[in-house]
């Protein structure tokens, strides 16, 4: 769920990137006078333990070929706190944009928010929201579940709405987002059960690591497993089908006129005979006229009276360009060749 | 064992290899942010834009094979969302191309535009990581104002990383040694788990040695290099150069090609 470049506009781009950028200084600010200089070695591995967990796959249920691996934000998060684990996932985003090429440049503002800082946040707040009072297996157990399923829908929902506030893709956004909210209620859901699993573990060999998180023994049924993907499946899949009722989209309705309240007012209106004739000629030629927008198709119509001249021109574009390209390569090829000699 | 077999090519040597890192990183954001601004409808001009990194590449000695396989490796999300745009958008569109003339869809165009931008900026970021050593880069962002508490946290990171993969291959051809079939996914989680548990321990008790010996040669938590930042005639040579090209396809080209 990295976020390419591509799938984002400039200004949603920048604003990310300066939201996360801004948020990152105020945690470092923070962090910096909680932690002494001893916890910097152990965070920058916490980081490199994120990406060796990725190494150790496992078989999943039902699906066979398939296998799931764990991202570990929420572990973190329970184990370190919130801020530490937001710095460390972060730190870990931002190596796999610039040694893994795994997202872009620009939209590493976006990634870090969505994997990083509301995943930490989110999950470590539902955790304690929880576990709050007294202690016990029942209550850590869903706590965990609860962080990994709802922090990593979260980030799957920013995902969405970011690539449609871009209006980058064409893909309605309520296919988009069930698309979205269902593979990662899979992936939560497993990464919850390796988290609490991992937890149980950790708290049976070195219970000093977990002791402020975890004050008691959790463990893993079979039927809390079962009871809580039921609960998950049946509150996820009521949240769905209300979001895919016919309720129009909220973008739809800011500037849609309502058949069914005659004196409501579209909130943006353009009383262009042009725009007209665009809305005309596309519910004529779109197979899906329930779904438009309009400010992206008036770059289209110019585009299908394309004359034949303008193909030339980018057909010379292209050539050009790849001319240029061969003429370097052979370039190149000459003078390391002569090199050696 | 050496950890440089994703970004190998950093440790070469070439006149792009010696260019300052702050001068390369703010040229491939400068770049990344035109090449994702242009319009969706047209193609060729990024084809133009292609031009740069691949001639940085291909300067700096980065086999351009490497790099399209690297590009394919993170591709899968960005391609099913580009395959997705023409099932959406079927407007006929009728494009022609020097004697060619197509009859597709507007979607097909906007799935070609969103492929063709993500290969060309991920070619920058590429010649941008395998011509900078990770450590310069990260002295580069320390000096462009990331806070210093990232940039410890980000040198650590990359120094483990190939440590602790290493040994999470050890655990794992350990698993597959004596797992010879699939055991059903409740004692394949708990397996996992304690994997991944033992990891975990592992770490915090190398990072407790590495933070005890860090600290008796002096570390403070500040991190400090030997070398020093400097910006050559070379860089700003390059910088006139890549502003030359981005800003000249845009002003010029891009009117001729829409």
């Amino acid at each position: 769920m990295h976020m390419a470049n591509e799938l984002l506009s400039i200004p949603v781009a920048t604003g990310t990137l300066a939201i996360a950028g801004a948020s990152l200084g105020v945690i470092c600010r923070k962090v910096r006078q909680v932690i002494a200089a001893d916890k910097f070695a152990l965070m920058g591995i916490l980081g490199a333990f994120v990406f060796a967990a990725q190494m150790v796959n496992f078989q999943l249920p039902a699906m066979p070929g398939t296998s799931g691996h764990m991202v570990g934000a929420v572990l973190l998060a329970i184990i370190l706190g919130p801020h530490l684990g937001a710095i460390v996932i972060s730190s870990v985003v931002i190596v796999q944009c610039l040694i893994f090429q795994d997202g872009g440049l620009l939209a590493l503002g976006c990634n870090i928010i969505n994997i990083a800082l509301v995943p930490s946040y989110l999950g470590y707040f539902l955790y304690r929201t929880v576990t709050n009072g007294g202690f016990s297996s029942l209550k850590a157990y869903i706590g965990a579940m609860l962080a990994c399923v709802i922090a990593m829908e979260a980030g799957a929902i920013l995902v969405a709405i970011e690539a449609a506030v871009s209006g980058v893709l064409v893909v309605p956004f309520s296919t988009f987002l069930i698309t979205m909210v269902a593979i990662h209620f899979l992936v939560g859901f497993v990464e919850g059960l390796a988290t609490v699993a991992v937890l149980a573990y950790l708290q049976q060999l070195r219970p000093d690591v977990v002791a402020d998180s975890l004050p008691g023994t959790i463990r893993l049924s079979r039927r809390a497993v079962l009871v809580t993907l039921a609960v998950f499946a049946f509150v996820i899949g009521a949240g769905l089908s209300l979001l895919a009722s016919d309720l129009p989209d909220g973008l739809e309705w800011s500037y849609a006129e309502r058949p069914d309240q005659p004196d409501f007012q579209p909130v943006v209106s353009n009383p262009d005979a042009r725009i007209a004739a665009v809305d005309d000629l596309q519910s004529k030629y779109s197979p899906l006229p329930d779904y438009s927008a309009r400010s992206s198709k008036l770059g289209e119509v110019a585009e299908q009276q394309a004359d034949v001249g303008a193909g030339w021109t980018s057909f010379a574009g292209v050539v050009g360009s790849v001319l240029t390209m061969a003429l370097i390569w052979a370039t190149a090829c000459i003078l390391r060749r002569r090199q050696p000699q | 064992m050496h950890h440089a077999y994703i970004d190998k090519f950093a440790y070469q040597d070439s006149a792009i290899h010696r260019l300052d890192s702050r001068v390369k990183f703010l040229v491939v954001l400068v770049f990344t942010a035109v090449v994702i601004s242009l319009p969706r409808t047209s193609l060729s001009i990024l084809v133009c834009y292609a031009i740069g990194p691949f001639a940085v590449l291909v300067w700096a000695g980065i086999p351009v094979r490497f790099a399209f396989k690297q590009i394919l490796l993170v591709s899968p999300f960005v391609l099913v969302l580009a395959l997705s745009c023409p099932l959406y958008d079927r407007t006929p569109v009728a494009v022609s191309f020097g004697p060619f003339l197509w009859r597709i869809t507007t979607g097909w165009m906007r799935c070609f535009t969103i492929l063709a931008k993500f290969v060309v900026t991920m070619l920058a970021l590429i010649a941008l990581v395998s011509t900078t050593r990770f450590n310069n880069l990260l002295a580069g962002l320390q000096r462009l104002g990331l806070p210093r508490l990232l940039i410890v946290q980000l040198g650590f990171l990359y120094r483990y990383i190939f440590v602790l993969i290493d040994r999470a291959h050890h655990i794992v051809r350990a698993r597959a040694g004596r797992k010879l079939r699939n055991l059903g996914f409740k004692t394949e989680l708990r397996t996992a788990a304690s994997m991944l548990g033992s990891l975990f321990i592992r770490s915090i008790d190398t990072a407790e040695h590495i933070s005890i010996a860090m600290q008796a040669r002096g570390f403070d938590g500040s991190w400090r290099t030997l070398w020093a930042l400097h910006t050559h005639q070379s860089d700003w040579l390059f910088v006139l150069g890549a502003a030359c090209y981005i800003s000249g396809l845009y002003i010029f080209i891009k009117p001729i090609l829409q």
